[in-house]
């Protein structure tokens, strides 16, 4: 029996900052291949976005809330280290306190973590629904280059087996043992990177490729079978960097590439670029999504579009519903946020 | 569905009058100075008040007479919510008697004058204090938020990011919006008020402004500027309340109150019928001009609740001085001048005197007091020849209203 | 501080986060936020639960400057200034105040169609409170 998205959503934060003006405040935007990027308002979270996505990715179907059966939510900033966030999001959206829900929080792996957990459900349970909500909005010190390809941003899927959009073909997964590349201790505040460039690419491209690999043996794929390719994307051209090992192209890549106008979207960033990928597909095409996480690990997904239906509103409108701010008052709005 | 407050539905109750009610005087009035001061607290503020009245009161005043003290405060900072018309009134040298703090945000001090008149009403006292303190300059910025933002509906009003200057500019705008009410008239309420006030020994605020300077102040909750707010004020008021029969041991001259009336409303403005209306002040002026067998055509002169200039707009449409939605031209036209034929707040209002909660109601007594005996401070506000004045005292955004008509 | 205890908050969850209304069993005029006695024939204390569209128009609205903003919401102020307040009238038929969102201050307009969003509120000892704001109601969102 076929699983996989049914309807899905994504939001992007109307408030933009462009890399010129970024430029004008630090003389240089660190953010390679990024030209501007999405913002949070101050009234807003990853709880918030990932209500509204949810919400959204049912209401495209249409299905209601009463039928869900499993909800998974992925972000690495929550506005809570302990605490269930999943509950805020099930409350508001109306899905059942009997739902099993499980928050998916600590690296930028998250959003396929919880995708994969959605679809074991929908697999393993006749009439299961399953709501994969991702949501992020990374930050790090304002003084720290890794700060400026930051966005914000996110993506919900509701996963079934009737009235399929895209058909999950299979999924594979790579984890190891990988400190000291990204990471926040626990009672810091700050996101550390030791910024050891080669150490980290190694990572990146071992994990991406050992998953990808290894999903393509399973299904007998061929990355020239692939469509649509949505690597993690911390800036927009780390990506690429990988993409010739894994044999892929820039056009394989291009609808996916959300990071050019959005910035590094954390847990949120493969499944905004699914999103984008999604809306851009024809019927037949075939996508793989394949993210990372660091400290290790990667998950790649494959999936095969077998409808036209494409949910509203698209993720092209709200890439260009925008309002641009400076960066004082980007610094106010992030500073806040601490 | 039928409203039980649609048009041509019978307002609220009927008074209980009949031959055992007494009739009500007040034979006399202070008032503290209002502004800042450091230097005094609400005991100090209440007794500065309570012997300005002792001086007014033209003979015989007994301190041991007095039964009774309402005394309307909204917390004054908090630190002595439990207890403080027990305080003040020991403080003043009345032990012993009934106290009693009544509360109801900005009309605290009307509905104080209210209970002292229903008590000698009733006959079970025949000499009561009503007055009212208020102490606001004391804490700290947000501390003061805090207090003046208590009295409007907390969980919706508050919650969604207002202060009373948000919720009456709501009003105000949709004033603007229905009636086409403009900037200039909420400005004119300013200017107005400020030139009465400027007259008024005891305001807060004794300079006259200009139009230009009420318009183009800084925006404080659009529409509403910082021209259109009134100020947070530390003062007292104290009135003397008798049986008329018992008045004239005092004075030749006592002031009846012949009528009152009091009225609430749905506390959040989301929730009342009309946005533009003070449903509470209809009601209570009404029930109050029954009372007294008046119209809003006998008012002579009144001293209305102008928290926010938008406030006297609505008074004057909601007290019936004018139609709904014809305020911006009445004040325009010039009735409300203090040489008008409806002048209004000759006092400087609550814009120009300032706006100590608990005190403010029975502050614009005071006023009354003075101008219907002819004894106003100073002569150039007042008001000359009138017998029949009306207070008008309103709690937050209109939670609660008190109106009482003060004859001579 | 506000002084609204957690409990009070969390009690108020079906209309902060799901806008649940009373319909009236006697009039069928519906309640939001609810009261007791419903407030249109003040007749009837029971009531069918109602799930609301969120959907409204604004009836009126304020910009809160500097000056008017309560503390809890100073720091919103200070990081993205005047915001907007409006009283709305829900598609059900009654009305509420809300903050608005997602929308720049000088587009408000008297009577512009707008729809429910969960935000955050403020944070009170700690714990963020959620609840409804308004943002525009555009068509295709």
């Amino acid at each position: 029996m076929a699983t996989g998205i049914s309807g899905y959503s994504s939001y992007i934060p109307r408030l933009r900052i462009k890399k010129e003006d970024y430029a004008k405040a630090w003389g240089s935007f660190q953010a390679a291949g990024v030209s501007e990027k999405s913002v949070m308002g101050f009234d807003e979270d990853i709880l918030t976005a990932a209500s509204k996505v949810s919400r959204r990715a049912l209401e495209s179907v249409p299905l209601a809330p009463a039928k869900v059966t499993r909800f998974a939510l992925a972000s690495t900033t929550a506005p809570y280290l302990e605490k269930l966030l999943s509950g805020t999001v099930l409350v508001n959206v109306g899905m059942p306190s009997s739902t099993f829900a499980s928050d998916h929080t600590t690296s930028t792996r998250a959003g396929t973590e919880a995708f994969v957990s959605g679809i074991e459900h929908v697999k393993a349970s006749p009439g299961g629904v399953a709501v994969v909500a991702t949501a992020d909005a990374p930050r790090a010190s304002m003084w720290d280059p890794i700060e400026h390809p930051m966005g914000a941003g996110a993506a919900a899927f509701v996963l079934s087996s009737d009235n399929l959009i895209a058909e999950v073909e299979g999924y594979a997964s790579f984890a190891m043992e990988h400190f000291g590349e990204r990471f926040k201790p626990a009672g810091d505040e700050t996101l550390h990177d030791l910024n050891v460039k080669k150490f980290f690419a190694s990572s990146f491209t071992t994990c991406t490729t050992m998953a990808c690999a290894s999903l393509l043996k399973k299904l007998g794929t061929k990355p020239e079978d692939y469509a649509h390719v949505v690597i993690q994307q911390p800036d927009a051209k780390t990506p690429g960097s990988v993409a010739g090992k894994l044999m892929f192209n820039d056009a394989q890549m291009a609808s996916g590439l959300v990071s050019v106008n959005l910035g590094d979207l954390g847990a949120a960033s493969t499944t905004v670029g699914l999103v984008a990928a999604l809306d851009a597909a024809k019927v037949g095409d075939r996508i793989i999504v394949i993210s990372y996480g660091s400290g290790a690990g990667s998950d790649a997904i494959s999936l095969k579009v077998v409808s036209d239906r494409k949910p509203v509103p698209s993720f092209k409108t709200q890439l260009e519903k925008k309002e641009y701010i400076d960066y004082i008052q980007y610094v106010k709005l992030k500073g806040a946020l601490k | 569905m039928m409203c039980c407050w649609e048009p041509g539905a019978p307002v609220g109750r009927e008074r209980i009058e009949g031959p055992d009610m007494r009739r009500v005087a007040i034979v006399g009035a202070g008032q503290s100075k209002y502004g800042e001061f450091p230097e005094k607290g609400i005991k100090e503020l209440f007794f500065e008040a309570y012997k300005d009245m002792a001086s007014s009161v033209d003979k015989n005043f007994d301190p041991k007479q007095i039964e009774s003290a309402y005394v309307g405060n909204l917390g004054s900072g908090g630190f002595q919510l439990g207890n403080m018309s027990a305080l003040v009134a020991e403080y003043v040298g009345l032990p012993y008697i009934h106290t009693v703090r009544v509360e109801n945000a900005c009309a605290s001090g009307g509905y104080a004058l209210v209970a002292a008149v229903m008590d000698v009403m009733s006959g079970a006292h025949k000499m009561v204090l009503a007055g009212g303190v208020e102490k606001m300059t004391d804490v700290s910025g947000i501390k003061q938020k805090y207090w003046l933002g208590v009295s409007g509906d907390t969980e919706y009003e508050r919650l969604a990011g207002t202060t009373f200057a948000g919720l009456y500019a709501l009003i105000a705008h949709r004033h603007m919006h229905e009636f086409g009410t403009k900037r200039e008239h909420l400005s004119m309420v300013a200017v107005k008020n400020h030139k009465n006030g400027a007259q008024n020994p005891k305001a807060q605020f004794q300079r006259e402004i200009q139009m230009e300077q009420a318009m183009k102040a800084p925006i404080v909750a659009y529409p509403l500027n910082l021209f259109d707010c009134c100020s947070t004020t530390d003062g007292a008021s104290s009135l003397l309340v008798c049986d008329a029969e018992i008045a004239k041991q005092f004075t030749d001259t006592p002031i009846y109150v012949t009528g009152f009336g009091t009225s609430s409303d749905y506390l959040a403005i989301h929730d009342r019928i009309s946005t533009v209306t003070l449903e509470g002040t209809k009601r209570a002026s009404q029930h109050a001009y029954k009372m007294a067998g008046l119209t809003a055509k006998d008012i002579q002169l009144a001293e209305v609740h102008d928290c926010f200039t938008i406030a006297e707009l609505l008074a004057y449409e909601d007290l019936g001085f004018c139609e709904k939605g014809k305020a911006g031209q009445f004040i325009e036209e010039g009735h409300t001048k203090i040489d008008g034929d409806k002048p209004v707040n000759a006092s400087g209002g609550l814009k120009s005197k300032g706006h100590p909660i608990g005190s403010t109601g029975t502050g614009q007594a005071y006023e009354m007091f003075n101008q219907l005996r002819g004894t106003v401070q100073k002569p150039t506000r007042q008001v000359k020849g009138i017998e029949k004045g009306l207070v008008h005292n309103v709690g937050g955004s209109g939670g609660t209203v008190s109106v009482s008509i003060m004859e001579r | 501080m506000a002084h609204v205890s957690v409990p009070m908050y969390w009690r108020t969850i079906p209309q902060r986060y799901k806008m649940v209304g009373q319909k009236c069993k006697k009039c069928g005029a519906v309640n939001f936020p609810p009261k007791g006695v419903c407030k249109y024939c003040n007749a009837s204390s029971e009531f069918d639960e109602l799930q609301l569209s969120g959907k409204g128009k604004v009836h009126t609205f304020v910009l809160i400057g500097a000056g008017g903003a309560p503390p809890e919401f100073a720091e919103q102020m200070k990081a993205g200034g005047s915001y907007p307040v409006a009283i709305v009238e829900l598609a059900e038929g009654p009305k509420v105040i809300g903050q608005m969102t997602d929308v720049n201050p000088k587009d408000v307009k008297m009577g512009m169609p707008v729809k429910a969003e969960l935000k955050k509120i403020y944070t009170e000892e700690g714990v963020i409170r959620y609840g409804f704001k308004f943002a525009p109601d555009q068509e295709g969102k």
